[in-house]
């Protein structure tokens, strides 16, 4: 097994099933404490089935899945319930109570987890919407903000406990240019200033390759290359390149089959 | 042919195993839900914003439907018992069908359609906006933080709202009864006060406490379920569990009635 | 984490070792509200102090704002590494009185 005292997550002999159908075929990497890793692939890669099971939602086939000396998969439920207060999760939509406010949301794990001051609890709730440049917003509803603001407000409660480890869901999926840019240096500066392993899950090259440390790159279910932003800008791998080129998969074409699909429906 | 009743009798399986799946599903759910009144402390603060909740949404609609359902209940009973000359039961008539039947009844339904279908709605898009997986995360138990206090809620108000229907059951039958066909006031109220015994009043109780945890569990399941229940995903499937927990919680309600009303009458 | 209280000057000098954490930030608070309300200016020592999260950063602001209605002050001396880098985060350097050393503060 890969384990060592740096790393903070340890994927080893991933295997899942969907049904009968398998997503993630013998995965194995580790991530190192303080790095930003993107898990790169399209849709239908499996990445996202990745990101459940390393949030523990998802129950793997076999194989097992070590973060930060907790094996996940047969954890029980007080030793998880300890590991996920040390971990923040940023969900693609933000995922945040519709019944709530803003400010209520982003303070809920606090509330529920913690002694501290009412006060305390304010100014750390204001400490991040100012950081999400969300300062002023703290008193709306979910429903008053948009799909940017969303993201940012669940950005800021998943780090509002200042977590070792964070997950970030699709971070500019839906964004307009300006605002994943600033996203992404957001995500820069968390990892430095708090010290903070950041795990990224996208499909968008720019910004992977911007804040990534390290890239892997998932295939239908399969892990193509994990490495450097440099290691996979050169990679000879047809896939890689043709990701990096944005051209499609290149499939060989039966006519004769392709006649039939079209004119009966069936394969 | 052959082929034809393979599938049919394939299908007639699948029917079966989705029954048994879903059974099995709704059972667990509850006793996760009821694990928690011990594993965790009583979510008192949220159980009486719930009940101010459905309070609110359903008690109006309770005393309207109530004063209507009285009054025709009354209109009914008035026209048989003036063949048989008895119109002096008239008030222990009314208030005995309300008390033990109507009144549960009619109140579970308004909560079904009031409560019930929100609740499965609201439920079914947290599901859908992730907001299960965001609660697991933050080591929040969804159970005890979401699920325990409105089903609480639920077994604590529709007996209420069941009593405040009853009350204005009878109003209404005393409208129609006394003032519109001028049966005699005593008759109704003293003849009414006769003839229910504490019986009645303990079915009408057990059934509506029952009713309302019936109504909750299963829209609350078929909310939290959707992502594993409905074949499609997105609005579609809110929908869809939406209507089929208005069905099979008015269904399993109604066999819940029975079942009360044949153990004690 | 540990701290000690001292006299410097006029001031009441607590220094902080260690990492101030969730878990420890309501003893600082209390004992940081506490010497403001006694009237005395303070003077927040980060020079052992290896990580502050956000509870003790929210803690520095509230003593911070109670100490400005006072017409005392907080100062913060010898910041440097993560602690100074998650002031600079939430754009605190720029607010509170940042020291290197307290040979730097004056009577």
């Amino acid at each position: 097994m890969t384990s060592s005292n740096k790393s903070i997550i340890d994927v080893n002999n991933l295997v899942t099933h969907y049904g009968e159908r398998k997503i993630l075929k013998n995965l194995n990497f580790s991530v190192e404490k303080g790095e930003i890793r993107v898990i790169m692939g399209g849709s239908g890669s499996g990445k996202s089935t990745l990101l459940n099971h390393m949030l523990a939602l998802l129950t793997p086939t076999s194989g097992s899945i070590v973060i930060d000396g907790v094996d996940v998969v047969n954890a029980n439920r007080k030793t998880l319930l300890k590991l996920r207060q040390k971990m923040g999760v940023a969900f693609q939509g933000g995922a945040l109570f519709s019944s709530m406010t803003v400010g209520e949301n982003i303070k809920l794990p606090l509330q529920h987890h913690t002694e501290l001051d009412e006060h305390t609890i304010d100014i750390m709730t204001r400490l991040k919407l100012e950081l999400m440049n969300l300062a002023g917003f703290e008193d709306l509803m979910p429903s008053e903000l948009s799909g940017g603001m969303l993201k940012r407000a669940g950005l800021a409660r998943a780090v509002i406990m200042d977590p070792k480890l964070l997950f970030f869901d699709e971070p500019s999926a839906g964004l307009d240019p300006v605002t994943a840019v600033e996203l992404d240096e957001l995500i820069l500066k968390l990892r430095d200033a708090m010290n903070m392993t950041i795990i990224v899950v996208t499909h968008e090259l720019e910004s992977a390759f911007k804040i990534a440390d390290k890239i892997t790159v998932l295939f239908d279910g399969e892990i193509v290359i994990t490495g450097t932003v440099d290691e996979i800008k050169s990679s000879k791998d047809i896939r890689i390149q043709n990701m990096i080129n944005r051209r499609a998969r290149d499939e060989h074409l039966d006519a004769e089959q392709y006649i039939k699909r079209l004119t009966t429906g069936k394969n | 042919m052959l082929a034809v009743i393979k599938t049919k009798i394939e299908h007639l399986g699948d029917v079966g195993i989705n029954l048994v799946e879903s059974s099995g599903r709704l059972g667990v759910f509850l006793f996760n839900i009821l694990a928690r009144l011990w594993m965790y402390r009583f979510p008192l603060e949220e159980t009486i914003k719930q009940v101010l909740f459905i309070g609110a949404k359903t008690v109006p609609l309770i005393l309207i439907s109530g004063l209507f359902t009285g009054m025709v209940i009354a209109l009914q009973f008035y026209d048989t018992l003036i063949r048989f000359g008895s119109v002096e039961l008239l008030g222990a008539a009314v208030a005995m069908s309300l008390i033990r039947e109507l009144g549960p009844v009619m109140a579970a339904l308004m909560v079904i359609a009031r409560v019930g279908s929100a609740t499965c709605a609201e439920i079914g898009i947290m599901r859908n906006e992730q907001q299960f997986d965001a609660l697991d995360c933050m080591a929040i138990d969804s159970y005890h933080y979401v699920m325990l206090p409105r089903l609480l809620a639920a077994i604590i108000s529709v007996p209420l709202l069941t009593a405040m229907f009853d009350t204005f059951g009878i109003g209404g039958g005393y409208i129609v009864g006394v003032l519109i066909h001028g049966v005699s006031d005593g008759a109704y109220l003293v003849g009414m006060a006769d003839t229910i015994v504490w019986n009645d009043v303990w079915m009408g109780i057990i059934k509506s406490f029952l009713f309302g945890l019936v109504i909750m569990w299963v829209c609350l399941a078929k909310g939290f379920y959707l992502h594993i229940e409905q074949k499609q995903s997105g609005a579609v499937g809110v929908s869809q569990a939406t209507t089929q927990a208005v069905v099979l919680s008015a269904v399993l309600m109604l066999f819940v009635d029975y079942i009360v009303s044949s153990l004690m009458l | 984490m540990t701290f000690v209280q001292k006299t410097h000057l006029h001031y009441q000098l607590l220094a902080l070792t260690g990492e101030v954490d969730l878990h420890n930030s309501p003893q600082v608070r209390k004992q940081l509200l506490a010497i403001v309300e006694s009237g005395n200016s303070v003077i927040v020592d980060f020079s052992s102090l290896s990580y502050i999260d956000s509870s003790g950063i929210a803690t520095l602001v509230e003593t911070y704002n109670l100490a400005k209605n006072k017409q005392l002050s907080l100062t913060i001396v010898g910041a440097r590494g993560a602690p100074l880098q998650v002031l600079e985060l939430t754009n605190l350097n720029k607010v509170f009185p940042m020291k290197d050393s307290l040979d730097e503060i004056k009577a």
